[in-house]
C-alpha cells in the first residue's frame, strides 16, 4: 500500500491564511486558478513533460492552505513549484530557462493591463548579468525552500490518469473516445481549482465522469444499491463537491474581474491591493 | 507530521455539505452552467471543526446521510495526513553524535515534548547551484513514500535557523549490522540469517514496488533493533525508476564497491532494480560469513573475485555481457566452474540455490526481490527463528560500547564525485 498523499484537513479548508489576512476568498480563488495556468502555460513553452506540470499544481495547492498571499506571489510560489516538481519527476529544468519563460509571461499579462495594451506585444529579454535575473533567481531558490518547508518536505503527489484509464475500462467508456478526451479534460481543467489537494483521487476521477456522462448524455446505473461510482468507493457528496469547483471554472465572468488578478501576481501587488481595498483590522 | 490524522470525524470538507444535502442529487447536470455553484459560507471564529459542522446544518438538521463504508483500497479523507509545516530543530535535544567522518552527519536526540529518542540526519546541502540538490530530494521523498516495518521510519523533516540547515528526523535504531557484525562473537545462526534476509528482502521488494531504487544497500547502511528487527536505512542514493525504465545517463557511481553488480563495473548505461538484488547476495553472503564477501580495493579486483567466485561469464550465463562498455578492456580467465559449494560448507543447497541466484551475472536472469521472498530456503529447516528470540546487544550508536567498525569503503557520493552526482545532466 503506497502511502497516502496530504490533504487540507477541515480546519485548513475553513480557514486559509490568505483569507485570515483580508483577502477576498474569491480572489484567492482566482489568484490560485492563475497561478496554476501560469505553471501550465511555462510548462508548455519549456515542453516539459505533463506529470511534471501536474505535480507543481498540486504542490501549489497545497502551499496556500499553510500561506498567505500576503507573504508570497503566486508568480514565484508557481516557478518555485515547477522547478521542484519537476526534480521530483526526474524530469529537473535549468533555472535560467524557467526565469526566463516566466518572465515573458509576466510581462506579456503586464502589457495586457498595461497603457499600450492594444498595442502589439513585445517581449524585452533581460540580461543575464543585470540585477532583474539574480533577484528572480534568488526568489526562486526561495520559493522552492519555503515550499518545501511549508509542505513538511511531504511533496508526494499522486496523479489521476491511470485512475481514469482504468476506470473507463471498468465502465466499459474505454472504446467511446468523446467520453474519453471528455473525461481527460475535465481532469486536468481540475487542475486549476484545489481539489487535487482536498479529495482523494478515486473521487475526483468519478466527478470527472460524471461531468462527461451528464453531458454525453450517457446512462449508468444510479439507483442504489447499484451505483456505479460505489464501485471506487466514492460517495456522492465529495463527488458532487468537486463536480462544483470544476464547473465554477467555466461560469461567465465580467471582464474586470478576470484581469484583476494579472496585476496581483507579486506579493508587492497583493500587499498593497489589500491597503486599497481592505480597511485595517 | 505525515503519522498524525486529521482530526475531524467526517471524511468530507463540510463547507458546502449543508447546501448540497439540500438539492436533489439526480438534479440536471447535463447543462454544465446549470450546476449550482458552492457558495462561500461567511466565516466562523471557532476553529473546533466538530462545532462548525453543527452550526452550518440548517435546522432542523437532517439526520446524517449514511456513510458508505470504503474498502482498503481506497481510505476515507481523513486518513489521509493533513498538510503540515516542518517544525523547528529545536524541538529536539542533543544527545550524542552517532556516526562521523562519513558525508552526512547524525545524531541522536530526544524529543522535547514527548520524550521520544530519534535519530537526526543533517542533509548536506550547501554550494548547491540548483536549489535544493536532487539528491537530498530523493533521499527524503524515498523515505517517505517507502513506509513500511523494515525501512526505518521517517517522523519529519525539521529546519535549523537557516534555509540550509534540514534535518531528517528518524526513529532511533539502536545498531547498525555492520558494527554488529565486527564485535559479534560468532556468526549469525542459520535460523537468524533467514530471518534477517526475508525482513531485508521484504523491505527491498517493497522500495521497488514503489518505484523506488535504494542503490546503496550494505550492511552499514541496514539498522536493527534490539527486537531482531531489520530496518533499511540511508536513502542517500535513491532514486525513482520506471517511465521509461533505465533513464539514460542514469549515473554509473553508485553504490558503495564491494556491493556493486558487475553491470555496473561493465559501464552499463541503463539498470534497475536487479542492481539492487546483487547487493543483497553479497549481504547475505557476509551474514554467513561475519565478513563482507568481496573485499576488493578496486573495480578490476572486484571483478577478479567475482570471476573467481563465480566463474567468468559466458554467452549463455551473460548473453549481453560483450556488448557491454568496459568488456572490450577485460581479458576474461579461462572458464571455471562456480567455487560458491566451498566457500559456504555449512549451507544448504536451497541456501547455495538462492546465492547463485542472487549473484547471477546476467540482470535479466537476476532474481527479483518478490521471488526470492518464495524461495524453499526459507521454508526448509531450520526454519527462521521469531525475532523476539534474538538476543539483545549493546547499542554502539547510543554510546553504550563505542567501538569503531572497520572502515569499509562508501559509496563514491561521499567521496570526490560528490558533485557528480548532484550536477544532473539536462538535456
Ligand atoms: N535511524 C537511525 N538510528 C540509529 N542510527 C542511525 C540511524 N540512521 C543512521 N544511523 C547511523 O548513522 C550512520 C550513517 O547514517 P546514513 O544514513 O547511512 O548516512 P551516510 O549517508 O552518511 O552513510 C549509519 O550507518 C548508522 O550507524
Ligand atoms: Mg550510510
Amino acid at each position: 500500500m503506497p502511502a497516502l498523499p496530504p490533504l487540507a484537513s477541515l480546519a485548513q479548508l475553513e480557514n486559509s491564511p490568505s483569507t485570515d489576512d483580508g483577502l477576498p476568498a474569491v480572489l484567492e480563488e482566482d489568484l490560485r486558478a492563475y497561478g496554476c495556468k501560469l505553471i501550465h502555460q511555462a510548462g508548455i513553452l519549456l515542453t516539459q513533460k505533463q506529470v511534471a506540470v501536474a505535480a507543481a499544481q498540486i504542490l501549489f495547492q497545497r502551499f496556500w492552505y499553510v500561506s498567505s498571499m500576503k507573504h508570497f506571489g503566486v508568480g514565484d510560489i508557481g516557478m518555485g513549484a515547477l522547478f521542484l516538481a519537476s526534480k521530483l519527476e526526474e524530469c529537473p529544468i535549468r533555472m535560467r530557462d524557467l526565469i526566463n519563460v516566466y518572465d515573458v509571461l509576466l510581462q506579456r499579462a503586464a502589457h495586457t493591463i498595461g497603457p499600450k495594451a492594444d498595442t502589439p506585444f513585445k517581449y524585452h529579454p533581460m540580461s543575464y548579468f543585470g540585477t532583474a535575473f539574480y533577484d528572480l533567481k534568488e526568489s526562486l531558490v526561495v520559493a522552492e525552500m519555503q515550499i518545501l518547508k511549508r509542505l513538511g518536505f511531504n511533496v508526494h503527489v499522486v496523479l489521476p490518469y491511470g485512475t481514469l484509464i482504468n476506470y473507463l475500462q471498468v465502465l466499459g467508456l474505454i472504446k467511446q473516445e468523446n467520453a474519453c478526451t471528455k473525461a481527460w479534460g475535465y481532469l486536468n481543467d481540475a487542475f486549476q481549482t484545489p481539489v487535487y489537494a482536498l479529495y482523494q483521487i478515486p473521487t475526483i476521477v468519478c466527478a470527472a465522469i460524471l461531468l462527461t456522462i451528464r453531458h454525453l448524455n450517457i446512462s449508468l446505473p444510479s439507483e442504489a444499491p447499484n451505483c456505479w461510482w460505489e464501485l471506487f468507493d466514492a460517495c456522492w457528496e465529495d463527488m458532487w463537491n468537486v463536480c462544483g469547483y470544476i464547473m465554477r471554472l467555466y461560469r461567465e465572468r465580467p471582464e474586470a474581474e478576470q484581469k484583476r488578478v494579472l496585476g496581483l501576481v507579486s506579493k508587492k501587488d497583493v500587499r498593497r491591493w489589500l491597503e486599497d481595498n481592505v480597511p485595517d483590522k | 507530521m505525515s503519522t498524525e490524522l486529521n482530526s475531524q470525524g467526517s471524511s468530507t470538507p463540510s463547507r458546502k455539505r449543508s447546501k448540497w444535502d439540500e438539492d436533489d442529487d439526480t438534479g440536471d447536470l447535463s447543462a454544465p452552467t446549470q450546476i449550482h455553484l458552492p457558495k462561500k459560507r461567511p466565516k466562523h471564529k471557532t476553529s473546533r471543526p466538530h462545532s462548525e459542522r453543527k452550526s452550518s446544518s440548517p435546522s432542523p438538521s437532517p439526520p446524517p446521510p449514511p456513510r458508505y463504508n470504503h474498502s482498503v483500497y481506497v481510505p476515507p479523507r481523513t486518513r489521509h495526513p493533513a498538510i503540515q509545516s516542518s517544525r523547528s530543530v529545536y524541538c529536539y535535544e542533543r544527545l550524542n553524535q552517532i556516526e562521523e567522518g562519513s558525508y552526512g552527519v547524525v545524531f541522536r536526540a530526544r524529543d522535547k515534548q514527548t520524550g521520544d529518542i530519534v535519530a537526526l540526519k543533517k542533509l548536506k546541502l550547501d554550494e548547491e547551484k540548483n536549489g535544493f540538490p536532487i539528491t537530498a530530494l530523493r533521499e527524503v521523498y524515498a523515505l517517505m513514500s517507502c513506509r513500511h516495518e523494515n525501512v526505518v521510519g521517517i517522523r519529519e523533516v525539521v529546519v535549523g535557523d537557516t534555509l540550509t540547515q534540514v534535518f531528517v528526523v528518524m526513529d532511533f535504531i539502536e545498531h547498525d549490522l555492520k558494527t554488529l557484525l565486527t564485535n559479534m562473537p560468532s556468526p549469525f545462526l542459520q535460523s537468524e540469517v533467514k530471518t534477517l534476509m526475508l525482513q531485508l528482502l521484504s523491505a527491498v521488494h517493497h522500495c521497488h514496488s514503489n518505484w523506488i531504487l535504494h542503490r546503496d544497500l550494505k550492511t552499514s547502511n541496514l539498522l536493527m533493533n534490539n527486537r531482531g528487527t531489520i530496518k533499511v536505512a540511508d536513502f542517500g542514493l535513491a532514486r525513482r525508476y520506471g517511465d521509461p525504465v533505465g533513464v539514460g545517463g542514469m549515473t554509473q557511481l553508485v553504490v558503495t564497491l564491494w556491493y556493486r553488480a558487475p553491470e555496473i563495473l561493465l559501464g552499463a548505461k541503463t539498470y534497475s532494480t536487479a542492481i539492487d538484488m546483487w547487493s543483497v547476495g553479497c549481504i547475505f553472503a557476509e551474514l554467513l560469513l561475519n565478513e563482507p564477501l568481496f573485499q576488493a580495493k578496486g573495480e578490476l579486483e572486484l571483478l577478479s573475485m567475482i570471476f573467481k567466485l563465480l566463474g567468468p561469464p559466458t554467452k549463455n550465463s551473460w548473453p549481453d555481457y560483450f556488448i557491454l562498455p568496459n568488456a572490450k578492456t577485460i581479458t576474461l580467465p579461462s572458464p571455471q566452474p562456480p567455487a560458491i559449494r566451498p566457500k559456504f560448507p555449512h549451507l544448504s543447497m536451497a541456501g547455495i540455490d538462492l546465492m547463485m541466484s542472487l549473484l547471477t551475472y546476467d540482470p535479466e536472469q537476476r532474481m527479483t526481490a518478490e521471488e526470492a521472498l518464495q524461495h524453499p530456503y526459507f521454508t526448509e529447516s531450520p526454519l527462521p527463528k521469531h525475532p523476539d528470540l534474538f538476543g539483545s546487544f549493546p547499542s554502539a550508536a547510543a554510546g553504550e560500547k563505542r567501538r569503531k567498525a572497520f572502515d569499509s569503503p562508501s559509496a563514491p557520493v561521499r567521496a570526490a564525485d560528490y558533485k557528480l552526482l548532484t550536477e544532473y545532466d539536462i538535456p
